[in-house]
């Protein structure tokens, strides 16, 4: 029997190609994008959940409150550790302090070799050990960190630092960090096999830190001080809960707080961070910054892309399947004259959909593995189709193909099986059947869904072209620029690039200067204004340069001067600070002073608003000042330069020829520039990425839906070919049949265009409220997308009717 | 006996009026009969030879076949009762495209569960018997009407159904088909016992048959 099944699954699957490989191609697409995003999900739930005692261990990080929000600390004020050590709490197994350290270099003398900037050091002590359970190559966990100037190597290091040598070797041996630290080999762990975000490579003894000049970061007394490089781990006893440890870390902050800082409202408080969600608290760091973390609304918009790809494949196959029952119902009939049940009809139409949904499934496989590739950009690394090769996911694979095949074959099964063989048998060529109600919903449902996201790529998009193309309120056109060495600050040295780079003939101007006007990092001091008795606290963001870095950016002065040199501290503030002041007269603000670290420092000038960072965020209160904080470090430390607007083909040539300085100047760097205008995209790189998402998303859909709408225009054509002769005959002209076929898919798509609109809009404004700039969501974004979907949909409908429709009708009459 | 109808009423309601398609049916069929049932379009025939196979439903009357009450029965006994007993054959064959000559014929089989040896065997006897053991991978496209309903038939045959019903079997066969098919009805009818009910217009085949029974809007008469 179920041969038998398979044989005419197989044969009725070949008989009709096109609606074969219509079902196979959206089911396929839909399958790709789960099996892809189904990668993705699996790989990020599955971090560390191997570790025994897992739910049992905790990150202890601080949250601070403060008026103007929240803030978080991956770290905890050093004294915790020890007073949680002295508390010696019941609940609690271990406690485990441990410090994150990024050394130089680390040298093995004996071999001569020496490795720079080892990544993924901490110094910890043997409660790490307690709390983490690490098989052990070499050495033994007791005691291995009891010592000041031991260390234990993950197997991977230990491998890199004494090549060739077994782990037992190594054991005794002496690595010197940092030219002066040395630190005995005790232990060689194994690096842990599974995903984990608990990526450290070497160990050092805590007590090490206290000999060296870390000492505060170990032994510090306060507790108003959060260093996120010292933390801390905890494991809980095998019964014990979580609610009485966080009662006493409450207890801790609220015993350790001060006064003046609750009394303008900061407060902070110890949480309790469940080692499975490192992976996905977008509040605190991992230990791995190079690597992307989870996002949990980043993985649910991608299991919602999926899921209505999949719906979509799923409704092409029910609306196929029910159009073409009256082509099947000539089976059905014979079937249950010659004796079938309809529960064997229905078992047989689920099997045929299985047959089909697994010949999709494998062509998702190889369309899969393309779109990893294509995607590479946004998926993490470690995800590749080989996460599948597991028991856990074959299982999931197993059960969403069935699930796929129950979801669009179930329907039109019943309908199949639920034909009268009398009917059937009888009426020859059968009068169609009258469920093309649900059809219209479902081709409605999947129009719906193609629309939403053609009026999302475009807003988006739109919205993306206008923050870069928004005027920042400075120049950004052919400037670029690049720091110095941060290990080789010698002023001579950069005077000296000035000097050669101004003899460029294409460079017209050359500045030093801080950071840029716009950029990813932000230096700020907190600023106290006086006026008689009000008193304004802020935070003050500073860019530092002169005259020529002012104008090479254009930057606008609307009252004052720029400071006069970089001895005396003087601030040019923005419209925005002198704003939050309460001030509209730049003269008003001019010559008065502004406190900070305990001295007065005069406002000599106002100059206009631009945008320092991204347009997500507003403009900030910011002032423009000289080196002056040149007595301990100077920050004047990147070059800018402009280069013609005009020959940008001769820029990289300049460019070269700048590199050709620098490898003279600072040999032993790297050089590396950026152009302002890339740094401004960079701030959107994450829109852009939804950006792409949402185009192939976008692409996909149309392309499953309109393959829908063929196969249904083809069936319907088909079924009316009778009609059209008849009309035909009666003088109808092509136009008005091609009218009258087109007007219920029209129909069709202008339903859905007004569900869409909506919808689209309450998503797209959603989006936008991250922006503090939005573009216009105009009236003609969505009627471009109405009208595109209207033009796609009629192209592939009137592919079909016109064909019907000059048809000759004594052939489509002829035929009785 | 093998089956029996009392006063069978069939009808359907159009526009507020009631339609009979079959009124006050009365027939008693013996085995071994072969019967012809006859009568002009729309005259009823096809609806009684349904009503007979139980394919279709009547509204009042009994229906005996064999031990069993046909019209106290539910609809799932009613299709074991027919797949055990019964065997059709329709005037355009209905074959299923997508099998071949072999597979058509095994079907009916399938539904009842014979082991796959015994089918096999089946199988290859009924191709024997009907002397299409060279078509037997060919699909019914690839064959004439006349051979389409020998396979036809011989499908119906397989399963050694105690009654053949026949609707037109010769309605899409030129006579010399015509003829061969009427030929076999009355060999397996008169050698081998099959009782057959046949609905036909020809006054030809009909009288192939040991017994006619005429229709005219839905009566005997």
């Amino acid at each position: 029997m179920f041969r038998n099944h398979l044989k005419i699954a197989f044969r009725s699957i070949l008989k009709n190609k096109v609606f074969s490989a219509i079902n196979i191609i959206g089911l396929s697409i839909g399958l790709s994008a789960a099996f892809v995003i189904g990668a993705i999900v699996y790989y990020d739930t599955t971090f560390d959940n191997f570790h025994p005692d897992g739910d049992r261990i905790y990150r202890i990080t601080t949250a601070f409150t403060n008026p103007e929000g929240n803030f978080y600390n991956s770290g905890v004020a050093v004294p915790l550790a020890r007073a949680l050590v002295d508390l010696n709490m019941s609940e609690l197994e271990t406690v485990a302090p441990f410090l994150t350290t990024y050394p130089l270099h680390v040298e093995n003398q004996k071999l001569d070799l020496s490795f720079k900037n080892p990544e993924f050091v901490i110094y910890a002590n043997d409660d790490y050990f307690k709390t983490l359970n690490y098989t052990w190559l070499a050495g033994s966990q007791d005691g291995a960190l009891s010592n000041p100037n031991t260390v234990v190597l993950s197997e991977s290091r230990a491998a890199a630092y004494f090549p060739s040598q077994k782990f037992d070797e190594v054991l005794g041996k002496t690595l010197i960090y940092n030219d002066t630290i040395p630190a005995l080999v005790t232990g060689v762990v194994a690096n842990f096999k599974d995903r984990t975000d608990l990526v450290f490579e070497e160990f050092i003894s805590l007590k090490t830190a206290d000999l060296q000049d870390m000492t505060s970061a170990v032994t510090d007394g306060h507790w108003n001080n959060t260093n996120s490089a010292s933390q801390l781990f905890i494991k809980l006893g095998a019964n014990a809960s979580a609610s009485p440890v966080q009662k006493v870390l409450d207890a801790l902050s609220k015993e350790h707080e001060e006064k003046e800082e609750t009394a303008i409202g900061n407060t902070d408080a110890f949480y309790m961070q469940p080692l499975h969600d490192l992976h996905f608290d977008p509040n605190y760091y991992t230990f791995d910054f190079d690597t992307s973390r989870a996002s949990l609304p980043v993985l649910r918009n991608l299991g919602l892309v999926a899921l209505f790809l999949l719906l979509l494949g799923c409704i092409n196959f029910i609306n196929l399947n029910t159009a073409q029952a009256s082509q099947r119902a000539k089976e059905i009939g014979i079937r249950k004259t010659l004796g079938s049940s309809k529960k064997q009809l229905i078992f047989q139409f689920l099997g045929e959909t299985f047959l089909l949904t697994l010949v999709a499934g494998l062509l998702s496989i190889a369309l899969a593995h393309w779109l990893l590739q294509l995607f590479s950009d946004f998926i993490p690394q470690g995800v590749t189709l080989g996460l599948y090769a597991a028991v856990l996911p074959v299982i999931g694979i197993l059960s969403l193909l069935l699930i796929v095949t129950l979801l669009s074959g179930f329907y039109p099964a019943l309908i199949l099986s639920g034909y009268k063989p009398i009917s059937v048998l009888k009426m020859e060529g059968s009068k169609g059947n009258q469920k093309s109600g649900l059809r219209k919903y479902l081709t409605i449902f999947q129009f719906t869904i193609a629309q939403i996201f053609i009026i999302a790529t475009l807003l988006v998009g739109k919205q993306i072209d206008y923050v870069m193309k928004k005027d920042m309120g400075f120049r950004t056109e052919a400037i670029a620029f690049f720091r110095t060495p941060w290990s080789n600050p010698a002023p001579e040295k950069k005077a000296r690039f000035i000097k050669e780079i101004k003899q460029l003939p294409l460079v017209s101007e050359v500045t030093l200067g801080g950071q840029p006007p716009a950029s990813f990092s932000t230096h700020s001091i907190g600023v106290l204004y006086q006026e008689g008795d009000a008193e304004f606290n802020t935070g003050l963001q500073l860019i530092y340069g002169n005259q020529d870095y002012f104008d090479m950016y254009k930057l606008q002065l609307l009252g004052g001067r720029l400071p006069l040199n970089d001895t005396i501290r003087e601030y040019v503030v923005n419209e925005t600070y002198m704003k939050q002041l309460g001030i509209t007269d730049p003269q008003a603000l001019i010559g008065k002073t502004i406190k900070a670290d305990d001295e007065n420092h005069p406002i000599v000038g106002v100059m206009q608003d631009f945008n320092q960072r991204s347009l997500k965020t507003g403009i900030e209160p910011m002032a423009f000042t000289g080196d002056t904080f040149r007595s301990q470090r100077s920050q004047f430390n990147t070059i800018h330069f402009k280069l013609p607007t005009e020959n940008s083909e001769q820029w990289s040539e300049t460019i070269t020829k700048i590199e050709a300085i620098w490898k003279e100047i600072y040999p032993s760097s790297d050089f590396e520039y950026r152009f302002m205008e890339d740094t401004i995209q960079r701030f959107y790189t994450q829109e852009r990425k939804i950006s792409l998402l949402l185009k192939w998303t976008t692409g996909l859909a149309i392309l499953i839906s309109c393959l829908g709408l063929l196969g249904l225009v083809m069936y319907t054509t088909q079924r009316r070919i009778k009609e059209l002769g008849i009309r035909k005959v009666l003088g109808a002209s092509l136009v008005q049949l091609n009218l009258l076929l087109c007007k219920e898919f029209l129909l069709i798509i202008a339903v859905a265009f007004a569900i869409a609109v909506p919808f689209a809009w309450w998503g797209i404004h959603s989006w936008l409220q991250d922006f503090a700039y939005k573009t216009s969501m105009s009236w003609w974004v969505f009627v471009g997308s109405g009208l595109v979907m209207l033009c796609i949909a009629l192209l592939i409908i009137s592919f079909r009717t016109i064909a019907a429709a000059r048809v000759n009708p004594i052939k489509s009459l002829g035929t009785e | 006996m093998l089956l029996q109808l009392n006063n069978i009423f069939k009808w359907v309601n159009s526009g507020g009026q009631r339609i009979f398609l079959l009124k006050d049916i009365n027939l008693q069929v013996q085995e071994g009969e072969f019967i012809s049932i006859m009568g002009p379009s729309g005259s009823g025939k096809s609806t009684l030879l349904n009503v007979i196979g139980m394919l279709d439903a009547f509204d009042e009357g009994e229906y005996h076949f064999l031990d069993e009450s046909v019209h106290a029965l539910k609809e799932k006994h009613r299709a074991n009762l027919y797949k055990e007993y019964i065997g059709f054959v329709f005037q355009s064959y209905h074959l299923l495209d997508e099998l071949t000559v072999q597979e058509n014929l095994e079907m009916p089989l399938l539904y009842k569960k014979y082991k796959g040896a015994e089918r096999k065997a089946m199988v290859a006897d009924m191709l024997d018997r009907f002397n299409i053991v060279g078509k037997k991978d060919l699909f019914p496209a690839q064959l004439s009407g006349g051979q389409q309903q020998l396979v036809g038939v011989a499908r119906a045959l397989i399963a050694s159904p105690k009654l053949i019903l026949a609707d037109e079997p010769t309605g899409n066969l030129n006579s010399q088909q015509s003829e061969e098919i009427m030929e076999l009805f009355k060999k397996l009818n008169q050698e081998d016992g099959v009782t057959i009910i046949q609905v036909t217009h020809s006054e030809k085949n009909a009288a192939y048959g040991s017994r006619t029974i005429n229709l005219l809007d839905g009566r005997k008469i």
